[in-house]
């Protein structure tokens, strides 16, 4: 069979010594960005590009893909253990991640995320080198109006998001949707509500947003009850998760594995809604699903898998088409143009090395993960037990060196520390801000591709419902929408941590 | 005490500032790349500094500033301390098209600057989706005539490459399709694969694969000469059309860097565009090497004058119609 | 609009003092306050139509939504019994955020070398236990952490010391 000869073809690429250096060397710098909140793949990979210039172009890219999913699964651990996400698709696993932690589960956690993100990356892996074609042709399906329906869809998975009142999570949509619109105007290229503030002219970033209204808002909290952040300190259970949990664990696994892969494929912003959508199905098949924002092991799970399986998917547009989904993505293109490998259609055949060589690393890749982060559990865990007056300056500055990288731009940093305020403001009148954060992902996307779409039509609402995609995706949102308000949500209000 | 201590400062300066310049670079150098890595200009900017970093005997770190069609990271690199310790990449966009595009412009790409010298050139190509009827150039100015408002044209965001060739390009058809923003050429590529957007116009780097590739159809490349990398799709001068652009991208350094500096770093340049291995690199992208005169700092600063000539009015046109 | 029993339990949950006034009411309120002003900065951006949608399109409209939103749960506040508004602290903002601001104000003029530690000192006064020495020599140490990790590990742009 082609896909046999073609895979074993990969790994003997991907398993010389050298290619297996660089895919490790990939996987462990991957590992510390991603556990470093701030310092994302994108301000890495840019940094190291110079240094592959004398390596050998597929042992270059096996280097660059291990820092990109290297750094998804760093990213869970701090969001697991100090409440920040790093980026937009590890915001849903601080809801369950961190309260886990705080019940001194997070080793259980952690754990649960590797295994998980490694079960993904071999689906994802097997899934890429056997339809990364046909499936390409997926993406061919979404237009403009398809893309708006999906976003839709997504944001309302924000009501199945929220742990307290429904009604206060659409307002934070609303919040967050109203901050994307912040920036240069596409279409005319004025400046829309930017005060004038020239870094403001691309738009809120994310980073400055997610770290401020999570991380900041988070010590600015935890200082004020020193009960609460105790408990994380004293309590550590069990390091690594028992039979039971990986039980709980495993239809979320296979469920997120599964809707991540296929959201990951999509260009934009597809890889991202795989863990809100992961979420949002584990809640609604939970039996108890108020069990959910106060530690879910599911809600850890599902979304981590979905994570880790985009993170590979989205690979797919890359290699079959030369479409960079996303920036990491778009860094990947510049690394090949680099080595002289221009991506587009041809890449399969015209450099199978590199092709399979990467599918093949992705696998080894993945292993490699589970075996640097399993045994690292424990230290992480250790490290809760700093005190806490030594615990949050050191979040503190490593997120602002974070900031600072992404654009070197002090102006970043000032916006990290509005955004905190914004995000103790928020707290104290009861608001989550993860629905905020799924809107202002969602919002700058679904802006776009409404306008793309209403100009392509001259106009006319119906592009959205003759359009046999778009529609079907518009009546799944009204759905999952119906479903959210009918069941039982009254009996949400129990007691909140037993000890 | 404190006037005593700045004025010894000064004066200390001011006689070291001429032996600066004959060590000079005695650390590493900053150059501002204003797009995100991994981007046309970016890639450029890596290549062609591999090479100067080793004529100049230190590192040239790339620092990517992005935002505002690139004049966010000029902006900065110009307002930097012209010690030739800053410098930056800019392109058509940042020192011809801008000051058409942006009433708030912190530069003025004439006189702010030192220039440096020309790296390489982009050339530009006019692609369609794959099921467009026209066959070729003429069929295609044809099509574009009979469809008018009809006609869907993509570009990648105000100031872009693919805006500002595609506004020219439909200046000089006399056509007024309906123009589709894109954030980026990815996105616009990728609705022009499925079929949702009729053409555009963009670097030669960015299509050439998905041309290659057949999912998409090249009608010509804006050069006098046929390009290495696609030798089958002709040229706008071949088929008697006016439309000769091409992305140049360039090194300048702040106004005010000594003069034996920018002579340091132009020579580095020089030497760099002369290196086989850069050149080929240059060369698989479809960039374009300036010959020897074009590489110098008088021929830039003659460049970005005729550019600013060349955009504003074409620009301030499009933009005018376009918020009516 | 939706059962009022589950509103207010917000996720900070904790067993503060409250001011004798509704958190819905004032949370209401912030909205109200805060679409008026992307209403107001919005405004003068031209509309444009279905067909071609002017850059103010969007913003007014979402802003609108919202504070029809928030005169809703202001409305919701008004009733009986809702939960009550946490009091504030402005200790720990004031120490921690301040310490991102010394961080972002440093940095460029001086370095990491000195708005690693200035920053962090600062940051930790927000703290209960605070002290000095302590303080000190922990963020001295960290800063070299980060010296080593971010400069010559990761070789990120960062200016380390600017005063030479």
């Amino acid at each position: 069979m082609d896909l046999v000869t073609n895979l074993a073809h990969g790994f003997g690429v991907a398993l010389s010594l050298q290619n297996l250096g660089l895919c490790f060397v990939g996987c462990m710098v991957g590992t510390l960005i991603g556990v470093l909140p701030g310092v994302g793949p994108v301000a890495t990979i840019a940094m190291l590009l110079p240094i592959t210039f004398g390596l050998p172009p597929v042992g270059a890219l096996i280097m660059l893909a291990g820092i990109y999913y290297g750094a998804q699964y760093g990213g869970s651990t701090t969001a697991i253990l100090v409440n920040i996400p790093g980026e937009a698709t590890s915001v849903v696993t601080t809801l369950d991640g961190h309260q886990m932690a705080k019940q001194g589960r997070a080793g259980i956690a952690l754990g649960v995320a590797a295994i998980g993100s490694f079960f993904a990356g071999c689906v994802a892996t097997v899934f890429i080198a056997a339809l990364a074609q046909p499936l390409t042709k997926l993406a061919q399906l979404f237009g403009p109006a398809e893309y708006f329906s999906l976003m839709v869809m997504g944001l309302v998975f924000s009501t199945v998001l929220a742990r307290g009142s429904i009604f206060k999570a659409i307002l934070m949509v609303l919040l967050g949707l109203l901050l994307a619109t912040v920036g240069t105007d596409l279409e005319t290229g004025q400046e829309r509500m930017t005060l004038g503030i020239q870094s403001l002219s691309d738009g809120i970033d994310f980073a400055p947003l997610a770290m401020g209204i999570f991380g900041f808002s988070e010590i600015v909290k935890n200082l004020e009850n020193p009960e609460a952040r105790d408990v994380v300190r004293n309590k550590i259970g069990r390091l690594l998760p028992g039979w039971e949990d990986i039980k709980q664990s495993i239809m979320p696994v296979l469920r997120g594995t599964f809707i991540g892969g296929l959201l990951g494929i999509l260009p934009g912003s597809g890889a991202v809604l795989g863990p809100f959508a992961s979420y949002a199905i584990e809640k609604k098949v939970a039996k108890d699903p108020s069990r959910f924002g106060k530690g879910a092991i599911e809600g850890v799970a599902g979304p981590e898998s979905a994570n880790n399986a985009g993170a590979q998917t989205s690979f797919i547009p890359l290699l079959t088409l030369g479409i960079p989904p996303n920036a990491v993505m778009a860094l990947m293109v510049g690394a090949m143009t680099i080595h002289g490998i221009i991506p587009g259609p041809q890449v399969m055949t015209k450099n199978p090395d590199l092709f399979w060589g990467m599918i093949a690393s992705m696998w080894i890749g993945n292993l490699m993960l589970v075996i640097i982060n399993l045994p690292m559990v424990g230290m992480w865990v250790k490290l809760l037990k700093v005190p806490y007056r030594m615990m949050f300056p050191a979040i503190g500055i490593f997120c602002c060196i974070g900031i600072y990288s992404i654009n070197n731009a002090s102006e970043d940093v000032l916006f990290t520390a509005f955004f905190g305020f914004v995000g103790y403001v928020l707290l104290k009148f009861g608001f989550e801000p993860a629905p905020m954060l799924l809107g202002f992902v969602l919002g700058k996307l679904m802006e776009e591709k409404l306008r793309q779409a209403l100009i392509l039509s001259r106009g006319s609402f119906t592009t959205f419902i003759e359009r046999p995609v778009s529609l079907g995706l518009l009546i799944l949102a009204v759905v999952i929408l119906l479903l959210a308000l009918l069941p039982s949500f009254s009996k949400q209000r129990e007691e909140v941590f037993t000890e | 005490m404190n006037r005593m201590l700045t004025a010894v400062a000064a004066l200390l300066s001011l006689s070291i500032a001429p032996a600066l310049a004959q060590n000079y670079p005695t650390k590493s150098v900053t150059m501002i790349v204003p797009f995100a890595a991994g981007g046309p200009t970016d890639i450029i900017a890596r290549i062609v500094n591999e090479h100067m970093s080793r004529v100049i005997g230190q590192q040239i770190i790339v620092e990517n500033v992005a935002g505002a069609g690139g004049t966010t990271g000029i902006a900065r690199a110009a307002a930097a301390t012209p010690d030739g310790y800053t410098i930056m990449m800019g392109h058509m966009g940042t020192h011809g098209a801008a000051p058409a595009l942006y009433p708030n412009l912190k530069y003025n790409p004439a006189t702010d600057f030192a220039p440096i010298g020309l790296a390489a050139g982009t050339p530009i190509l006019i692609v369609a989706r794959k099921t467009l009827p026209a066959k070729d150039l003429k069929e295609f100015i044809a099509w574009a005539k009979a469809e008018g408002e009809k006609a869907n044209h993509a570009y990648a965001g105000v100031g872009s490459v693919s805006h500002i060739t595609g506004v020219l390009l439909n200046s000089v058809l006399g056509t007024k399709p309906t123009m589709i923003p894109y954030t980026g050429t990815g996105p616009a590529l990728n609705d022009m694969i499925s079929g949702q957007v009729d053409y555009m116009t963009d670097q030669i780097v960015n299509v050439v694969a998905q041309v290659r590739g057949g999912n998409i159809k090249a009608y010509a490349i804006a050069l006098p000469e046929r390009s290495p990398a696609l030798p089958d799709v002709p040229t706008t001068k071949e088929l008697g059309l006016d439309y000769q652009v091409s992305a140049w991208n360039a090194i300048f350094a702040p106004k005010g860097t000594p003069p034996a500096v920018v002579a340091k770093l132009a020579d580095a340049l020089d030497k760099a565009l002369d290196d086989q291995k850069t050149k080929d690199r240059l060369l698989e992208l479809g960039g374009v090497i300036p010959d020897k005169a074009g590489r110098t700092p008088e021929a830039l600063q003659k460049l970005v004058e005729s550019e600013l000539a060349r955009w504003t009015p074409v620009l301030k046109a499009a933009m005018a119609a376009g918020k009516k | 609009m939706t059962d009022s029993s589950t509103t207010g339990s917000g996720p900070a949950g904790s067993p503060n003092k409250t001011y004798n006034v509704s958190q819905d009411l004032c949370g209401g309120l912030f909205l109200i306050a805060v679409a008026a002003f992307f209403y107001w900065k919005a405004f003068p951006l031209p509309l444009g139509s279905l067909r071609a949608m002017g850059p103010g399109m969007l913003p007014v409209t979402i802003a609108v939504l919202l504070a029809v939103g928030g005169i809703i749960l202001v409305l919701l506040g008004l009733r009986d019994g809702t939960a009550r508004q946490e009091t504030w602290h402005l200790r720990g903002p004031f120490f921690v955020l301040g310490g991102v601001i010394v961080f972002a104000l440093l940095i460029r003029t001086a370095g990491l070398a000195i708005a690693g530690p200035a920053s962090m000192i600062f940051a930790s006064m927000g703290s209960d236990e605070f002290y000095w020495k302590e303080s000190i020599i922990f963020s001295i140490c960290m800063t070299i952490g980060c010296i080593f990790l971010f400069k010559t590990a990761l070789q990120l742009p960062i200016p380390i010391f600017t005063f030479f």
